[in-house]
């Protein structure tokens, strides 16, 4: 995937604790992909930083649909075996 | 492939300007100012106090110490509350800030049935969401944090909704067809998904997250709309930074 290094970089550098991995990251991806993809980019961590709040602090579950497409996913990852 | 229209502004970012979706910085100013209005079961000022004690969350060293715990339960002591919220507020505040992939249906039960009360813990989780949300986006950006805003004057409008019921998630929620004429109804703009209906029981603030959430991911029928892409980036790198971000802080959704 193109930048697909450089975005999980950022990530991961966007969750962490380390302004200067942080710093450098940024400059990767908007070299990668722009300066207004470096701010979608942004965007989407944020929304995905922030709706696992509204997802664990209201134990709302998967749709049925949802868990039926992944089944043969998660059983082959064994997700199956933890619970909440 | 299309690509969709987007009209854009700028926002600094490391000392210069580069674009940014207008549609998305209005979204991020309206955001703001929803959190310092009275809501449904806090006031203005009691809001701002939330989106306080969520940034307080990040150096509370009980919270630390918990997150580094084989179980949150097994460290005790006190939070380094920034507010002079209730303690069972600010509990919840600094678990769903800190440690939300290890909230269990017991945890909310106690705070939410206890004197907190299941409304105001709802709101709660929409007002941190929503705090982390915009911090997260000006911090990925390495802009400073936001001083606060000023809280607006007013009441809450205490306003349950009358179909609400404990039937799909650890709290009550408003199922479409549930919903009465005196209710704000979310679902006709954002969509009806589970997590649609998670903070349904106070449906202010399903309008407040995804207002703002729609324009920092997708709105609900342009995620798998792959013949247009609308953002700067990809549906695959969106997808990426999801799957990576949900990794990292354990969503079990």
């Amino acid at each position: 995937m193109p930048a697909g290094l450089e975005l999980t970089t950022l990530v991961e550098a966007a969750l962490g604790d380390d302004a200067a991995a942080l710093e450098d990251a940024r400059r990767v991806v908007r070299h990668a992909v722009g300066g207004a993809g470096l701010v979608d980019a942004a965007a989407a961590i944020a929304s995905f930083n922030a709706v696992v709040k509204i997802a664990d602090g209201t134990g709302i579950p998967i749709e049925d649909w949802k868990a039926e497409r992944t089944s043969d996913l998660r059983a082959s990852l064994g997700i199956d075996d933890y619970r909440a | 492939m299309t690509r969709g229209s987007s009209v854009s502004t700028t926002i600094a970012v490391d000392g210069e300007d580069v674009p940014i979706r207008r549609s998305l910085a209005a979204a991020i100013e309206d955001a703001w100012r929803r959190l310092a209005r009275p809501g449904t079961w806090w006031s203005g000022s009691e809001r701002l106090a939330i989106a306080a004690e969520t940034r307080a969350a990040g150096q509370c060293r009980l919270c630390r110490e918990r997150q580094a715990a084989l179980s949150p339960y097994a460290v005790s002591g006190v939070h380094d509350a920034a507010t002079d919220l209730p303690a069972d507020a600010v509990e919840a505040i600094h678990r769903i800030r800190t440690d939300a992939g290890r909230i269990t249906e017991r945890f909310v039960r106690e705070i939410a049935d206890g004197p907190l009360g299941e409304e105001r813990y709802v709101e709660i989780v929409a007002v941190v969401a929503i705090t982390t949300a915009l911090d997260t986006f000006d911090g990925v950006l390495g802009r400073p944090r936001r001083p606060l805003p000023a809280p607006q004057a007013g009441e809450p409008t205490r306003h349950r909704p009358a179909g609400a019921r404990r039937d799909l998630a650890w709290v009550a929620t408003l199922a479409p067809d549930m919903v009465s004429a005196g209710d704000p109804n979310p679902y006709p703009l954002h969509g009806d998904k589970n997590i649609h209906r998670a903070v349904s029981l106070v449906p202010q603030e399903v309008f407040n997250f995804f207002d703002l959430d729609v324009e920092l991911y997708l709105k609900d029928h342009e995620i798998r709309d792959f013949g247009t892409e609308y953002r700067a980036i990809t549906h695959a790198q969106i997808e990426l930074i999801a799957g990576r971000a949900s990794a990292l802080n354990r969503c079990f959704y």
